[in-house]
């Protein structure tokens, strides 16, 4: 089962092999999760945000056509995430609600830490989720592209300006 | 710097990722080794990658019990109907499997019944034919038997052969003619035809009529053989009547004597 790909278990789990979903979570909660706190460096919200996700993975699994998986996952925690500050911030419909100083209060962790996420939080939320998603090695060029919508070069392109956006932040004495 | 430069810049993170070609890793190398600047920047990012590696958070276990619930619940839900399936299916297929199987038998069955009403069918029509034939065969014997011509009564006679078991109407029909007919032929002809049915009682009595009627010799000769090949014992009175005549020709009174101890 390990050496499945992700869309050939998913395959199977349309099919009506349930107990593959485990698989499927062992694979990637801790990515979701991660790409859900970084955006929102909230760890309650984010595991709340996770297990819905997992939920309409679980829910919408009929709906999944060929394509990366990721992709599809990653598609389903952003529009989680996206209808989470919709709700939340119903006069500001921007995902760049996302409010550094709420980060700042929760953050206690290592050094490096609130230094990375302080440096992502000063980006556009766009450009935030972009970078987040591309470190997952998981993620690859093609599959942002998918998930953004946009053709891979373009992707690519683009990671790199944000990147050089986001080293110069981070290398910004405090 | 040099557009040279820029090029390299945009190839870091691939070059620290490792996703690079290895001629495009190489010319990232070159370069690094004599630039000072891309030096620095490559430094930077990795210093931002591990960042991002090491602020990996855990979630809690809470999110993978959750999980598991939501999929348990997933799993009876949708268990009713997966288990209702695989049996429902089952036996839509013996189902159908019995569906076929009838139609088979049915249609051999009606193939067979079909083949039984025929040939009960067939069967009928042969004797309607058959006896169609019959009658018809029996009204030309009849009709052929009140011709004119004498040789036409001998043909209508003849027919008797057509019949295994003629009714009393052709029966009739010949012992009218062994009687009454005017040609010698006819009765000759008659008597023969009448001799397969001599055990009949009705052809017994018309024979020992016909024997005190009869004046030709060769059919009196015939009568008198059929009686006494049925032992009929009626006709010793009208032959020892015959011995008595004085008209009757005399191999008919020796062929009575000879013939007269064999009935006894």
């Amino acid at each position: 089962m390990e050496t499945l790909s992700d869309e050939m278990i998913m395959q199977q789990v349309v099919e009506g092999n349930l107990d593959l979903l485990k698989v499927l979570f062992e694979r990637h909660h801790r990515h979701v999760y991660n790409f859900l706190y970084k955006m929102s460096g909230d760890r309650m919200l984010s595991e709340d945000l996770t297990q819905d996700v997992f939920y309409k993975l679980i829910k919408y699994r009929s709906s999944y056509k060929s394509g990366a998986f990721v992709s599809w996952l990653f598609t389903i925690a952003r529009n989680n995430l996206r209808t989470h500050y919709t709700r939340n911030h119903k006069n500001n419909l921007d995902i760049g609600v996302l409010d550094y100083k709420a980060v700042e209060a929760e953050t206690n962790k290592t050094e490096e830490y609130s230094h990375l996420q302080r440096a992502l939080n000063q980006l556009h939320p766009d450009d935030r989720e972009l970078i987040i998603l591309n470190r997952f090695q998981e993620i690859r060029y093609e599959e942002l592209a998918q998930i953004l919508g946009s053709t891979p070069g373009a992707v690519k392109t683009k990671v790199s300006r944000v990147l050089k956006k986001l080293r110069k932040i981070y290398m910004e004495p405090l | 710097m040099s557009a040279d430069n820029k090029h390299i810049s945009k190839l870091i993170p691939d070059y620290l990722d490792n996703n690079l070609e290895p001629s495009d890793r190489k010319k990232v190398e070159e370069h690094l080794s004599e630039c000072g600047e891309c030096q620095i920047e490559l430094e930077e990012t990795k210093k931002l990658f591990v960042a991002f590696d090491t602020t990996i958070e855990v979630p809690s276990d809470r999110l993978t019990s959750k999980f598991d619930e939501m999929l348990q619940a997933e799993k009876e839900a949708s268990g009713k109907v997966v288990s209702f399936f695989p049996k429902k299916e089952k036996s839509q297929w013996a189902g159908n499997l019995l569906k076929v199987a009838a139609s088979i038998a049915l249609l051999v069955a009606s193939f067979q019944m079909g083949g039984v009403f025929q040939q009960k069918k067939s069967n009928e029509d042969m004797l309607v034919l058959r006896n169609e034939s019959l009658q018809m065969k029996q009204t030309a014997m009849l009709s052929l038997m009140e011709n004119q011509s004498a040789s036409k009564r001998i043909q209508g006679v003849s027919y008797i052969d057509e019949f295994e078991n003629p009714d009393e109407a052709i029966i009739d029909a010949l012992a009218n003619r062994l009687l009454f007919d005017d040609n010698d032929n006819v009765r000759l002809t008659a008597s023969e035809a009448l001799a397969k049915f001599a055990t009949s009682e009705t052809v017994k009595n018309v024979f020992i009529e016909a024997l005190g009627k009869e004046k030709n010799p060769s059919i009196q000769i015939a009568i008198i053989q059929i009686l006494v090949g049925i032992q009929e014992k009626k006709a010793i009175a009208p032959m020892k009547k015959l011995l008595e005549q004085e008209d009757t020709h005399p191999f008919i009174k020796e062929e009575i004597k000879a013939v007269l101890p064999k009935i006894i």
